[in-house]
């Protein structure tokens, strides 16, 4: 594999391999620590000048059938016929005659020899030669390409990536066929050595962008990477803020709008989430099936999620302001019926309500933690506690339960995971301005998080795009959806050369 | 950098020392819905009713516990009776969700100003509430009446008010605002809705009023009290009040009755009416025009009349035009010679009409008033028959 001749770090003296074959061996095994999956195979072809040769690869990582099919047998089996084999090519002749492999290439170094076997090729190491031959033998010990458990959507398609790098992006390259999708690797973590895939379409993603995001990878300096939560990490712009300026998604579908539109996918090994940027609030607001039914139904649908954000995020605190500073605002009947389920309530409001939010996120963080089986029973105590029997005891007042209802009920609308987490916990000191300052408090804490949305930008476009700064022709796929044949250009942020969509919209170009 | 930080934090968290001033948990709220203000001797006595939530509730069994609760108190102000209430009240009354208050009919014959003034000046009172008069009964007895259906007084008090303007036009629902507003023009007299109760006054009280079939003790509006400057002049019968709802465009839908050409009754639905008044000057005597028209619907046959024939609707428009405008006119005469105040704002139209003439006349309106030569217009119009086109009586006849 190519991956292995770019080895970037710079081989000093001592890492080139030696000629002797046994001395080779003994300072592999002593580099590995004498772990017993790795397999060291010592083989002797030809019979006159016996050569001995070493098979090495890992156990588990590397596949079996492969190996003893296309290198031992083949090895084994010719060597023999050939008997005027020149000792000095003798590796050419292995490389070039006899392996059955697909992906052959040379090493001469320790560092990429062991990367090559971890990463489950087979070395095949011959006397006499400081150089070693590199087989692909990687084994796709692979989960099946399942239906994504986070983003379901009724009508699309059934397909979530899975943690394998290489069949992420063949999902990806099965959606766009084009010479322009582009790849660049990285290795990233000094001991995990994780590959990290940065994919996007050649001429429609910024150039700056893509370079921007290189460069952000570069710069990761840590030992190891285990979910693609690091890199976002790394990469994002602000990283005190609690909103997410990195996408993911687990849809390849997605990942190939994502692309269309002009982004930068960022594929991480081990994880069926690939990241995405840049990110905009509209995005997480945005459904993969919004774009696969009829627009007015998903323009509804979309107006509903706003709503529904906005509620999950104030639903507790107004309910807590407007009972306890402003009852005038209340109609006088639901005033009465409020004003009787609150007699006998122990609590303030603002307690009343911070009890029951911290609740429902406990219930909530049990549900997901639980052994799966064990689900039911906590859901069936998370109704009994906080629904029935709380309320009968007289500890809150049914419309707190209500409203902690709504708020649940509305923070899982979000198509993006991320952002549900932000607003849960934002709506908890919204409570607390709330109870401090009545609506103005409330008011207050809005306009801090607009202003803060307005001041965050995701590789260098403002988050809350189009809506600040206001850009007219991307609110037909923002607030709403338009038709598609509306949809004739890509975000006009995210893209500043090619931005119209098909080859027979010159009207649109010339427009501009 | 740090040190800035420091003293940023410092400065937020004074805002928080401050935290929860005028906090009221809806518990600590003793929710008033109406508020009735006597005037015993030189002293104030208010009444407020109480809401009991729980009681209100649809979730609780009822318990023999009612509805809402009145107090009272004395004091040299409105104010200080208030506030001296809570030595009484289990908690502070909280009067945003006032709904209507009544003045009592000795407080109105001295002057209501000085007793509005509190409430109009205080902020809590929101200023949507409904104001109305008690007649020979004291504010305190009107709401010491427990009502059926209606859980809370205040609300039957409020409702039969809306109602009976919308449906019969006896009544008018006067806004606090608006009121404030009459009071303070001086050309102008105010009418404000007045009550009364039926039955005895002390067994109002008692929950049995509302656990009966027929209920004991019942509250009625009498008609419009009419108001001379801020003191209360008489009160004037149900039908000079619905004369007065047409004089002043207030009518939404009523019912008008004529005599049929051979004896037997008609009864018409006035489905809408509009009234417009104008004023205008000739030789500096000013003259006002009302003109009302009429549309309605013919609502119960009692004769022999043949609808179908349109000599007959003709016949039903001019008597109930004729009908209209005679009470009118007597309502009009009442009000100009007993009364002597301006409860319609002829004033204002003649304002309206000509302001220089107006700023002429405009301190002896009192005594032009009296004299002002009014025309009443009265044109009807007949939409429709009903479901039935003539009356049962007179088909056998025809067979």
């Amino acid at each position: 594999m190519s991956m292995y001749n770019n080895a970037e770090t710079s081989p000093s003296q001592n890492d080139l391999l030696y000629t002797s074959l046994s001395k080779n061996i003994k300072i592999i095994q002593q580099s590995l620590g004498h772990s017993n999956d790795i397999i060291i195979r010592e083989i002797r072809i030809g019979e006159a000048e016996p050569h001995s040769l070493a098979i090495i690869s890992i156990d588990g990582l590397s596949d079996k059938t492969t190996i003893s099919d296309s290198v031992i047998d083949k090895l084994m089996a010719n060597i023999e016929e050939e008997q005027d084999i020149e000792i000095t090519t003798i590796n050419q002749y292995v490389r070039n005659s006899y392996l059955t492999v697909g992906d052959v290439t040379n090493i001469e170094h320790f560092t990429t020899l062991y990367s090559a076997i971890l990463n489950g090729e087979t070395v095949i190491l011959l006397d006499g030669f400081a150089e070693g031959i590199v087989t692909s033998t990687r084994s796709a010990k692979d989960r099946a390409v399942t239906e994504p458990s986070t983003e379901s959507v009724i009508r699309g398609p059934r397909e979530s990536f899975t943690e394998t790098i290489r069949t992420n992006t063949a999902l990806i390259r099965r959606k766009i066929k084009s010479p322009n999708l582009w790849i660049k690797s990285r290795v990233i973590g000094d001991v995990t050595q994780t590959d990290v895939a940065v994919m996007y379409i050649n001429g429609i993603a910024s150039d700056k962008i893509v370079a921007e995001v290189l460069a952000r990878l570069d710069r990761i300096n840590i030992d190891g990477i285990l979910e693609s939560g690091y890199i976002e990490d790394f990469i994002q712009d602000s990283k005190n803020s609690m909103f997410p300026t990195v996408y993911n998604s687990e849809r390849p579908d997605v990942i190939a709008g994502e692309l269309l539109d002009g982004k930068v996918a960022i594929l991480v090994d081990g994880t069926p989430f690939v990241l995405v940027v840049p990110a905009l609030f509209t995005s997480f607001l945005q459904s993969a099936e919004d774009y696969y039914q009829h627009w007015m139904i998903s323009s509804l649908i979309r107006i509903l999620r706003f709503f529904g954000i906005s509620l999950a995020l104030v639903a507790p605190s107004l309910y807590v302001a407007i009972t306890t500073f402003h009852q005038e605002m209340l109609p006088t009947p639901m005033l009465i019926s409020i004003a009787s389920q609150r007699e006998g309530v122990p609590f303030p409001a603002v307690v009343e309500a911070l009890i029951m939010e911290i609740a429902f996120e406990v219930l909530r963080e049990a549900g997901l933690r639980m052994p799966r089986t064990i689900g039911p029973a906590v859901s069936i105590v998370g109704t009994l506690v906080i629904g029935q029997a709380a309320v009968d005891a007289g500890v809150v007042s049914a419309v707190m339960v209500i409203i902690v209802a709504l708020t649940a009920i509305c923070s899982f609308l979000f198509p993006a995971y991320g952002l549900s987490n932000t607003i849960r916990v934002l709506r908890f000191p919204l409570m607390i301005l709330a109870a401090m300052f009545g609506l103005f408090g409330v008011m207050f804490g809005i306009m801090v998080i607009i202003l803060h949305l307005c001041s965050i930008r995701s590789f260098g476009v403002p988050y809350l795009s189009p809506f600040a700064p206001l850009v007219l022709q991307d609110q037909k796929d923002a607030f709403v959806l338009f038709p598609r044949r509306k949809l004739l250009t890509r975000p006009r942020l995210v893209n500043q050369k090619n931005i119209v969509r098909g080859h027979n919209y010159i009207n649109v170009k010339n427009r501009k | 950098m740090a040190k800035l930080n420091w003293i940023c934090l410092l400065c937020i968290l004074t805002i928080l020392l401050s935290g929860c001033w005028s906090k009221r948990e809806l518990n600590e709220l003793a929710i008033v819905v109406a508020l009735g203000i006597d005037k015993i001797d030189e002293d104030y006595e208010i009444t407020v009713q109480i809401v009991d939530p729980g009681e209100i509730s649809m979730r609780q069994a009822s318990t023999q516990r009612s509805p809402v609760v009145s107090y009272h108190s004395r004091g040299e102000t409105i104010f200080e009776a208030i506030r001296k209430m809570t030595t009484i009240a289990a908690r502070k009354p909280y009067f945003a969700h006032l709904q209507v208050v009544v003045l009592g009919e000795d407080l109105a014959e001295e002057g209501i100003s000085d007793a509005l003034d509190l409430i109009v000046r205080d902020h809590e009172f929101r200023k949507d509430f409904d104001v109305i008069m008690s007649h020979e009964a004291t504010a305190k007895e009107v709401l010491n009446v427990l009502t059926p259906i209606e859980k809370v007084p205040a609300n039957k008090l409020l409702n039969s008010l809306d109602v009976s303007e919308k449906a019969w036009g006896s009544t008018i629902a006067v806004n606090i605002d608006e009121l404030v507003n009459t009071l303070s023009n001086k050309q102008k007299g105010a009418l404000i809705s007045a009550i009364e109760i039926h039955g005895d006054k002390k067994l109002g009280v008692d929950q049995t009023n509302v656990q009966r079939v027929k209920t004991p003790v019942l509250l009625q509006y009498a008609g419009l009290a009419v108001f001379k400057g801020d003191k209360y002049m008489g009160l004037l019968t149900e039908s000079e009040s619905k004369s007065i709802s047409f004089l002043n465009d207030k009518i939404q839908s009523t019912i008008e009755i004529i005599a049929c050409p051979n004896k037997g009754t008609l009864s018409t639905e006035i489905t809408q009416s509009t009234t417009k008044v104008k004023g205008s000057f000739k030789n500096g005597k000013p003259k006002i025009d009302v003109h009302i028209n009429v549309e309605q619907n013919v609502g119960e046959v009692e004769c022999d009349i043949d609808l179908t024939k349109n000599k007959s609707i003709d016949y039903v428009n001019k008597k109930t035009a004729q009908g209209i405008d005679e009470r009118v006119e007597k309502t009009l005469e009442k009000i100009q010679q007993q009364y002597e105040v301006d409860v319609f704002g002829f004033g204002d139209a003649l304002h309206r009409a000509n302001p220089k003439q107006w700023k002429k006349i405009k301190d002896e309106w009192t005594s032009i008033f009296p004299d002002l030569a009014v025309a009443v217009h009265v044109k009807v119009t007949t939409q429709g028959l009903g479901t039935l086109q003539n009356s049962l009586l007179s088909k056998p006849k025809e067979e």
